[in-house]
C-alpha cells in the first residue's frame, strides 16, 4: 500500500468514531487503531454485587459524532448521528444473561435508557451494562465472548 | 516455567520486564490506562488491555481490573514492577488466591517488611544490627523523653508507617523533643492514617548502602553485593553506583553475610533489597527491606552480569537459584543517573511533549526508558523519564564515561535534570567519592545552579 491510499483512507476517516479497521487485500493486512478512548471517566469498579446495572453513562462517557461512510466497515445510514455505548471495564463480554438466553438487545431494536444492553463479566461478578439514553441498535461492535477493554465501544445506535 | 505474564505496571519497568520475559521466551501482556495507549511497552508486548482511566487509583492500582485483565488475557502470572502494587501484600495474596503465579516474595514477607516497626524486630531477631533506639512504637511523651536521653541526642523521630521522607524530625536537644514529636505524629496521621512513632538514634553522616538479596523457593540464598544510594534529595535518590566507594572487601563481605544469613532465618524468597544505614565509623545498621524489584537494579546486573530480572522471574517458577555466593564476582564499576522531567534547579515536576530526542550510546552506556520523540510525560505519574546507566572498568572510568554520556543526551520540549547531573558529576566530593547523604545540599548550598 502506498502512502497516498494510506493518507487517503485515514482521511476519510478523520472525522468517523471509527476505532478500528482491518483492511485485508491481495495479501496486504492493515491494521488501523485511532483516537483514544474516552479520558477521564470515573470508572466504577468497586465491589459490585451480582449483575447490579451500571448505567453506560456513568461509567465510561459515549461518543457521539457524525458517522460517515468508511471504507471496509459495516457502517449505519451515514450522515446520520449515533452514539456508542462503551465497557465501563476490562472484563469479558456477553450479549446474554446465559448461552441459552436471547440477546438482550438486537439488531434494529428500540432500547429505553436505563434498559440492559450486556453484560461485562469482571472478577466474576456479571455487571448488567444499561443505556444511558434511548435509540436503536444499528450495529453490535463486539463477538459475543470476547474480552473488552475499559472504554472500548460495545455497541453503536441511533438516538430516537 | 510461566507463558504469559501480565505486566501490572508502566513506564521504563514494564518494557524491563517485558525485554526479560522475551528472553525468557515468556509472552507479555501490558495493561494501560488511557492516558497510557501509546506507550512503548503497550507496543512491544504481545497483547495489551486498556484498564481504566488516567488517574493511577483507576486503572495501575485497580485490583479488580488487574485481576479482570489477568484473566481474559490468559495469562498465568503477574509482575508488579516496582512501586503501585508491588508491595501490597492483599494483591499478593490475591493474586495467588486466583490461581495466578506472584513474581515476588511471599506476601508474609511483604507484610512483615511494610511496617517498619515489625520489620525492625523481625530483623532484631533475624540478627541484623540496629540503631539504639526504641523497641518498637513511643507509648507516650514521657516514654519518649525517657527513650532519648538513653539514646542520646540528636535523635531522629520516624512515623511506623511512613516512607520518603515524610512523618521524620531530626530533634539536636531536649528542649524540642516534644514539640517535633507533636509535628511529626500529626503529619504521620495525616499522611498516612497512623501517627504511631518510633525513634532512634541520629547519625549525623550516613550512607545509604543496600544490599541485593536474591533467593529461590528451596531456601538457597545469595547477595549480589551493595549499591550505594546516598545521592538523595529530600529521600529521594538521584544517582546510585556500585560498588560503593565506602565499601572495602572486608567490609562487603560482612555486611552481604549478615544480611544472607538473616534473610535465610526468615525464609525469604524471590529478589528484595535490605537497606543499611553506614555511620561514619564504618558501622552498618538495619533501616528497612523492599520486597521487590528496585529503580536502581541496572547497576547490580552491570557489575555482576547477571539479569536480575529474569532472575527474578525464573526464581518465582520455582526454579533453582543454580548459583553459589562464590561464583558472584563484582567486576568494574557502574553508575545510574536517574533522569526525570523536573526543574534541574527548583526541581519542580516539568511534565509535556518530547520534541526532540537523543539518547546517549557507546561502549558501556545503557538507556532504559520508555521515552521517544513526541513522547508526553504525563502528569499523572512519577516522573522519571529514564535511566541513563554507565559501565568501565574503575570508577573514575565510570565518572568520565557517564560525563560524556549526558553531553550526548538531548531531550527538549520538557525541562529535565540533566544540568544538575552534569554538576553532580564534577562535584569533587562525589569525584572523590567522599559524600554521605547531605552531598546534595551541600551542593545546592554552594552552587544553587
Amino acid at each position: 500500500m502506498d502512502v497516498e491510499k494510506l493518507k487517503a483512507i485515514l482521511a476519510a476517516l478523520q472525522s468517523t468514531d471509527v476505532t478500528r479497521l482491518t483492511w485485508t487485500l491481495d495479501g496486504e493486512v492493515l491494521d488501523l487503531r485511532l483516537g483514544h478512548p474516552p479520558a477521564a471517566a470515573p470508572a466504577v469498579m468497586q465491589a459490585m454485587p451480582m449483575a447490579q446495572p451500571v448505567s453506560a453513562s456513568q461509567a465510561a462517557p459515549s461518543q457521539t459524532s457524525a458517522a460517515a461512510p468508511a471504507p471496509a466497515a459495516a457502517k449505519p445510514d451515514s450522515g446520520k448521528k449515533t452514539f456508542t455505548v462503551n465497557s465501563p471495564f476490562v472484563g469479558t463480554f456477553y450479549r446474554s444473561a446465559s448461552p441459552d438466553s436471547p440477546s438482550f438487545v438486537d439488531l434494529g431494536q428500540s432500547v429505553k435508557k436505563g434498559q440492559v444492553l450486556c453484560i461485562v463479566e469482571a472478577m466474576k461478578l456479571m455487571n448488567e451494562i444499561e443505556a444511558d439514553q434511548s435509540g436503536k441498535l444499528v450495529e453490535a461492535l463486539i463477538q459475543n465472548g470476547s474480552p473488552v477493554e475499559y472504554g472500548e465501544a460495545l455497541f453503536r445506535f441511533e438516538p430516537e | 516455567m510461566f507463558n504469559r505474564i501480565l505486566i501490572a505496571n508502566r513506564g521504563e519497568i514494564a518494557l524491563r520486564i517485558i525485554r526479560a520475559a522475551r528472553e525468557l521466551g515468556i509472552e507479555t501482556v501490558a495493561v494501560h490506562s488511557t492516558a497510557d495507549a501509546s506507550s512503548l511497552h503497550v507496543r512491544f508486548a504481545d497483547q495489551s488491555l486498556c484498564i481504566g482511566p488516567p488517574p493511577s487509583k483507576e486503572s495501575y492500582l485497580n485490583i479488580p481490573a488487574l485481576l479482570s485483565a489477568a484473566e481474559v488475557s490468559g495469562a498465568d502470572a503477574i509482575h508488579p514492577g516496582y512501586g503501585f502494587l508491588s508491595e501490597n501484600a492483599e494483591f499478593a495474596e490475591m493474586v495467588i488466591h486466583s490461581g495466578l503465579g506472584w513474581i515476588g516474595p511471599r506476601p508474609e514477607m511483604i507484610r512483615m517488611m511494610g511496617n517498619k516497626i515489625r520489620a525492625k524486630e523481625a530483623m532484631k531477631e533475624a540478627g541484623l544490627p540496629q540503631l539504639p533506639g526504641s523497641e518498637g512504637v513511643v507509648k507516650d511523651e514521657r516514654d519518649l523523653a525517657k527513650l532519648a536521653e538513653k539514646v542520646g541526642f540528636p535523635v531522629i523521630l520516624k512515623a511506623a508507617s511512613g516512607g520518603g521522607g515524610r512523618g521524620m524530625k531530626i530533634v539536636r536537644d531536649k528542649d524540642q523533643l516534644i514539640q517535633g514529636f507533636r509535628t511529626a505524629s500529626a503529619e504521620a496521621l495525616a499522611a498516612f492514617g497512623n501517627g504511631d512513632m518510633y525513634v532512634e538514634r541520629y547519625v549525623e553522616h550516613p550512607r545509604h548502602i543496600e544490599i541485593q538479596i536474591v533467593a529461590d523457593e528451596h531456601g538457597n540464598i545469595i547477595h549480589l553485593g551493595e549499591r550505594e544510594c546516598s545521592v538523595q534529595r529530600r529521600h529521594q535518590k538521584m544517582l546510585e553506583e556500585s560498588p560503593s566507594p565506602a565499601l572495602n572487601e572486608k567490609l562487603r563481605e560482612r555486611m552481604g553475610r549478615v544480611a544472607v544469613e538473616a534473610m535465610k532465618r526468615v525464609k525469604y524468597n524471590n529478589v528484595g533489597t535490605i537497606e543499611f544505614l553506614l555511620d561514619e565509623r564504618s558501622e552498618f545498621y538495619f533501616m528497612e527491606m523492599n520486597t521487590r524489584i528496585q529503580v536502581e537494579h541496572p547497576v547490580t546486573e552491570s557489575v555482576t552480569g547477571i539479569d536480575l530480572l529474569k532472575e527474578q522471574i525464573r526464581l518465582a517458577a520455582g526454579e533453582e537459584l543454580g548459583r553459589t555466593q562464590k561464583s558472584i564476582v563484582m567486576k568494574g564499576h557502574s553508575i545510574e543517573c536517574r533522569i526525570n522531567a523536573e526543574d534541574p534547579v527548583t526541581f519542580a515536576p516539568s511534565p509535556g511533549l518530547i520534541t526532540a530526542y537523543n539518547p546517549p550510546g557507546g561502549l558501556g552506556v545503557r538507556i532504559d526508558s520508555g521515552a521517544y520523540e513526541q513522547y508526553k510525560v504525563l502528569p499523572y505519574y512519577d516522573s522519571m523519564v529514564a535511566k541513563l546507566i554507565v559501565m568501565a572498568d574503575s570508577r573514575p572510568a565510570a565518572i568520565m564515561r557517564m560525563r560524556r554520556a549526558l553531553e550526548e543526551y538531548i531531550v527538549e520540549g520538557i525541562k529535565t535534570n540533566i544540568p544538575f547531573h552534569k554538576r553532580l558529576l564534577r562535584y569533587e566530593p562525589f569525584v572523590q567519592g567522599r559524600y554521605d547523604t547531605r552531598l546534595v545540599e551541600k551542593l545546592l548550598a554552594e552552587n544553587p545552579g
